[in-house]
């Protein structure tokens, strides 16, 4: 709980102060995750769903949601590429399901993954295939956030390789 | 952002519609804590400043702790974690109140999972200096969505007795005049209402107290004159928790 709190807290700030004022002058704001991770992480850590939801009832829903969905071992394998040891959180460490850091984030982050699914659901987030090359994704991203925002000049629609994926 | 899709069964627990049982969870629980069945006695001690509330508990405190109960003390904003942060909050004026709402909450998700669970687990009587109630006051006077603050503290344990030192808003400002004064955030100055430190703490902290009075009913408030001397109050407060503790039969 004080873990989801804290992330509320941060986020409310954040909120306040760099989404809202750029919203309201007009401006496009990208937001590297938004409440989705905490609805994620924090179901994951066993807080009850519809609690978390109504604790961020105060934040803007997004026009666009882009979920970059990638499997477990992907994911591992780029971490492990970057760097030696795995967070303490991000491997969820905290829910002594493993004493294994690789172990332990597989189980924490499989389940983080189940409850993203839910949220592509509920919430209608465009699911983005990250497996692929970042020309790939970058080419499938322009073209969806194309559709919602209207840009001084025209642009072309693609052959909409994105069916597939989306 | 809820999906008003998903259906809403927290209304069942609602503590708006009496549905209040002590010791349980007021609305959504904290699934991974259960704590049906434990032993301890949670007891709040509400009241806005100046009231007396924390040298009615320590009075309380002895006076248990000779009948031979283990007692705990806990207190607004007095988690290690984020009592520090709160104060950095507070000196700043980067506080909204939104920011200001939740700090407070996770202060208090803080000992309630780390002080307040395990001791009623443990069977001790807890006397809590103040309670969720002195949040939904001032949040309420900033004009925070009540419903949304109530879904918020739904994971707080309804306390077996609270009890509200209530004052009129002069005796309050006789009060703290006489010890240390008025300071800005007891004050309400955030709220703007003005330069003037008296008439902001007077607008202020009767708002308050019109808060509390609505609450009384919401959340079976015992209220008690505080405008009494400290052994007066303290008499009754003794009798109610015997009579609550030790019931005869």
């Amino acid at each position: 709980m004080t873990f989801s709190l804290l992330h509320a807290t941060d986020f409310a700030d954040r909120l306040l102060y760099n989404i809202i004022p750029p919203l309201k002058a007009g401006m496009i704001v990208l937001a590297d995750r938004y409440a989705y991770t905490a609805f994620a992480r924090d179901a994951t850590r066993g807080v009850d769903r519809q609690w978390v939801r109504e604790l961020y009832s105060f934040a803007v829903r997004p026009d666009v949601t882009l979920y970059f969905r990638v499997p477990i071992d992907v994911s591992l394998d780029r971490l492990m590429a970057r760097r030696v040891k795995l967070k303490f959180y991000e491997a969820g460490m905290d829910m002594g399901w493993s004493a294994n850091p690789v172990e332990s984030f597989r189980l924490f982050q499989g389940k983080v993954l189940d409850e993203y699914d839910r949220l592509v659901e509920e919430f209608g987030l465009n699911v983005v295939s990250a497996v692929g090359s970042i020309t790939e994704q970058q080419r499938v991203v322009r073209d969806l956030v194309a559709r919602h925002i209207r840009t001084t000049h025209v642009v072309e629609s693609t052959e909409t390789p994105d069916e597939q994926l989306v | 952002m809820s999906n008003s899709s998903e259906p809403v069964d927290a209304v069942v627990d609602s503590p708006t519609n009496g549905g209040i049982q002590p010791g349980k969870y007021y609305g959504r629980s904290i699934p991974y804590l259960p704590i049906n069945g434990y032993p301890g006695k949670l007891i709040a001690v509400e009241g806005t400043d100046s009231v007396g509330r924390t040298t009615q508990i320590q009075l309380l405190r002895e006076w248990l702790e000779v009948k031979g109960y283990g007692v705990v003390e806990t207190g607004w904003t007095r988690s290690p974690l984020m009592q520090p942060t709160i104060e950095l909050a507070k000196s700043s004026n980067t506080l909204n109140k939104l920011t200001f709402v939740l700090l407070y909450a996770t202060d208090f998700a803080d000992r309630l999972e780390k002080e307040i669970i395990p001791a009623l687990k443990a069977g001790f009587v807890v006397l809590t200096d103040r309670y969720i109630y002195t949040a939904l006051a001032r949040a309420g006077v900033r004009g925070v969505d009540r419903a949304w603050l109530r879904n918020l503290y739904g994971f707080a344990i309804a306390p077996h007795l609270v009890f509200y030192l209530k004052v009129d808003v002069d005796t309050l400002i006789g009060r703290v005049l006489g010890s240390r004064g008025m300071d800005f955030w007891e004050s309400g100055m955030d709220l703007k209402h003005g330069d003037d430190i008296y008439d902001s703490f007077r607008a202020y902290q009767q708002k308050l107290l019109r808060e509390y009075t609505s609450m009384a009913d919401e959340f079976h408030f015992r209220t008690l004159d505080a405008r009494r001397s400290i052994n007066k109050i303290q008499d009754e407060l003794r009798r109610q928790v015997q009579a609550f503790l030790e019931p005869s039969p």
